[in-house]
């Protein structure tokens, strides 16, 4: 029997181990061939500190595996070489899916990265507290870098310092819709969610979709909830229920206003039908575009990007795009229209430069520097993200803009009173997960408004609690 | 020194042979403390701390993530899952490789064929299948909705993997999918293993082929069968891969597993110390439900 207890234990035993191990493709570049007098750098005359001559390693990680980002990244990985050969920098592209756990598996175990992605918001002050973000304020402010907008300053920063270099560029939050499917109804723009609701109701009748998404992704529904939630209320009730303080709730008048319209439009058949099974991740909601079902779509404008790729000429003859509408009682009352939702920075590099003892490794620090500043937002590196239809968070940039949507974005985005990062960057990592779940109880039927409202109430004052 | 030489031959050879069987197994013992023995110490160790799992700060706060783990609904909502799944696999999968284990019996060389077809869902990697059907299965021009178009005339959705209790049976389905074929080959093997005399004897004595089946083979393949039985329920109580790739414990949690909710909260929500009591539980339960299955399996055998 002893042997059998053993047997079984062994047996089962694997289950208390179900981690995930690290892995990656590495890849280091070599010199660039670009033509340049020789000795001269691209980083010679400005306000930078001097890099050290002697040798060394950075590892930097990434989640440029596809193109455009791929190779724009690996230039100016490459750029920075050809100017600093004592350095090497070795560039890890992991995947994307995997990549938050990744880290956190490679931080645990003191295999961190000493440069590395991310999307700002909670995350990112979960590493700074856990000693894997250098501050980088001083520096910020003594050299050189490029005039980055307000919004992605103000969201590469934690309780007042500076922690991470943006380099991703910005993405708004708006309604692409189908010009040709517009037309042919006689549909105007709305500009009020009274409109928005008309235009659904005559697409429905028509029989099209009014909606396209694909909210098994759950982040996807959150933007309809968050700009219903901005639009009734501007920044006020979020930023209430953020600290659970003055009445603030999840359960306030605009989460209401939100979940109730949400689960309304669900009703009235104004989205897919298995919302909740389509995923973004594969572009199925682009794909009830392409197929002519549905009519309008909320998403990051970095779909612009997606659907240009896969068919410009149909993207050219049939996308436009639209702000939010407004919501005209709010209005009224003097709730500013104007915030919008998306990011600023898209993606920031943070620094994880420290010494055996702990303290900080200023020779490593300043070369990263150099390189997220110099090389990556350098023109080489923004005209590539331009052309792959990124906008870098730069400011001058809204001016060369060419695509027509794309300036309808930036504009949105520029005019903004505030941005509203998204909630699920934004939230703690524990109330995420809370909400993002929400998101599929809302648009699934399951729970009220004030049923989501509630759980994501008892998620956040457990987060607060726990700080 | 006269007293060894009396050593007999046997006694000699048994001492080398535990010589040789040391030196053998040291290697084994020491990846299994090392992969094996000492995650799962190091397991409960963590289970005692409030950790992120990045920090080089741990508070070590008792038995105070193993107090929320009792009164943690999610977690035994997972459990129920997890009990779910394995129910029906045992119901789904066994008979069903049981029923094809016994069809290519009969058959002989002829259905090698089949043999080679059915068994080729085990051999794609789960995340593989999951994405394979997450596509059969979606409700955008996947195979189930398409036929339900057309069968219908006009356009008709077939929800099965975004509503709560449709998910979890559909992901259980595609788990017999893919584990069926295991217990095809397993029962395949039982059944070369019955000697064929002992059909002989049974035709000889007018058996028809139903009878030989049911009075001897199914009782000669006892062992095999509850074997089977105890793969499914491990396999089922730490199942993880497909899940995850299929619908990350969604919708709203309707198909989260143990494993499911333990790496989200240790790689999402940053509460290493709490994933690991989540995992220090995964791992009492399912040696607990282990153990109980062949204590009662072998009760019944002795019957």
């Amino acid at each position: 029997m002893n042997k059998k207890v053993f047997a079984t234990i062994l047996a089962t035993v694997l289950t208390a181990t179900t981690l995930v191990g690290c892995g990656g493709n590495s890849s280091s570049a070599g010199p660039d061939t670009a033509a340049k007098a020789p000795g001269e750098k691209q980083t010679d005359g400005k306000n930078l500190p001097e890099l050290t001559t002697e040798p060394m390693t950075i590892t930097l990680w990434d989640i440029a595996t596809e193109e455009p980002a791929k190779s724009a990244q690996e230039g100016a990985v490459q750029r920075f070489m050809a100017d600093y050969p004592n350095i090497t920098v070795n560039q890890v592209h992991q995947q994307n899916d995997n990549y938050k756990q990744q880290l956190v598996v490679a931080m645990s175990s003191g295999q961190a990265p000493n440069m590395y992605i991310h999307w700002g918001g909670g995350p990112m002050a979960e590493y700074y507290k856990s000693g894997f973000a250098n501050d980088i304020t001083d520096m910020y402010a003594k050299y050189d870098h490029p005039d980055f907008i307000d919004a992605s300053v103000a969201q590469s920063t934690y309780d007042g310092k500076m922690l991470a270099i943006p380099f991703g560029g910005l993405s708004g939050c708006d309604i692409f819709y189908n010009k040709t499917i517009f037309k042919d109804l006689g549909l105007e723009v709305p500009t009020t969610i009274d409109e928005l609701e008309d235009v659904c109701a005559t697409l429905k009748k028509n029989g099209y979709t009014p909606f396209s998404l694909a909210n098994a992704s759950k982040w996807t529904g959150s933007m309809y909830y968050m700009y219903l939630v901005a639009r009734h209320s501007g920044n006020a009730e979020f930023d209430a229920a953020y600290t659970q303080e003055n009445g603030g709730s999840f359960t306030s008048d605009a989460f209401i206003y939100a979940g109730t319209k949400i689960q309304d439009w669900v009703k009235k058949g104004y989205f897919p039908d298995g919302v909740n099974s389509l995923t973004a991740d594969d572009n199925q909601d682009r794909a009830l575009l392409y197929d002519g079902s549905a009519a309008m779509m909320l998403h990051g404008s970095w779909q612009v990007a997606g659907i240009k790729a896969d068919n410009e000429d149909w993207y050219n003859e049939n996308i436009g795009v639209f702000r939010f509408p407004e919501d005209t009682e709010a209005k009224e009352k003097g709730v500013p229209q104007d915030v919008e939702i998306g990011t600023a920075i898209g993606n920031g590099f943070s620094f994880n430069c420290f010494k055996e003892d702990g303290s900080v490794d200023q020779d490593m620090l300043d070369a990263c520097y150099v390189l997220a500043t110099q090389y990556y937002n350098d023109d080489t590196y923004n005209q590539m993200q331009m052309d792959g239809g990124n906008i870098p968070s730069i400011k001058g940039f809204d001016s060369k803009i060419e695509d027509p949507n794309n300036k309808e974005v930036v504009k949105v985005f520029f005019d903004a009173s505030n941005v509203q990062l998204w909630y699920d960057q934004y939230l703690p990592a524990s109330v995420t997960e809370v909400h993002k779940d929400c998101m599929t109880e809302l648009f699934g039927l399951e729970k009220t408004p004030e049923q989501i409202g509630k759980e994501q109430d008892d998620a956040m004052k457990k987060a607060i609690a726990e700080q | 020194m006269g007293k060894e030489n009396k050593i007999s031959l046997a006694q000699a050879k048994a001492k080398s042979t535990a010589r040789a069987a040391t030196v053998f197994l040291i290697p084994a013992l020491l990846l299994i403390t090392i992969f094996i023995i000492y995650p799962v110490i190091d397991t409960f160790v963590i289970s005692g701390y409030k950790w992120n799992g990045i920090s080089s700060d741990r508070f070590f706060v008792g038995l105070e993530n193993w107090k929320t783990l009792i009164h943690d609904e999610m977690f035994w909502k997972s459990f129920k899952h997890n009990l779910i799944v394995m129910v029906f696999s045992i119901l789904l999968q066994i008979p069903l490789g049981m029923l094809l284990a016994t069809f290519l019996d009969a058959g002989g060389k002829k259905f090698n064929i089949f043999k080679v077809i059915w068994f080729l869902p085990y051999l794609m990697s789960s995340v593989a299948i999951a994405f394979l059907f997450n596509y059969a299965l979606a409700t955008n021009g996947g195979i189930i909705s398409s036929l339900a178009t057309i069968i219908q005339g006009k356009r008709t959705t077939i929800d099965l993997l975004g509503t709560a209790p449709n998910a979890l049976y559909t992901v259980i389905g595609v788990m017999a999918w893919q584990f069926t074929p295991f217990y095809m080959v397993y029962f395949i093997a039982g059944y070369g293993n019955i000697d064929t005399s002992i059909y002989e004897a049974a035709v000889l004595d007018g058996a028809t082929r139903w009878q030989y089946i049911k009075h001897i083979a199914i009782p000669l393949l006892g062992p095999i069968f509850k074997t089977a039985c105890t793969m499914s329920l491990i396999g089922s109580l730490k199942y993880f891969d497909m899940i995850w790739n299929m619908t990350q414990g969604g919708p709203a949690g309707s198909t989260e597993l143990m494993a499911t909710y333990m790496y989200k909260l240790s790689f999402q929500q940053f509460n290493m110390g709490y994933g690991s009591t989540v995992a220090a539980g995964m791992f009492i339960l399912i040696t607990a439900i282990a153990l109980i299955f062949n204590k009662v399996f072998k009760v019944k055998e002795v019957d």
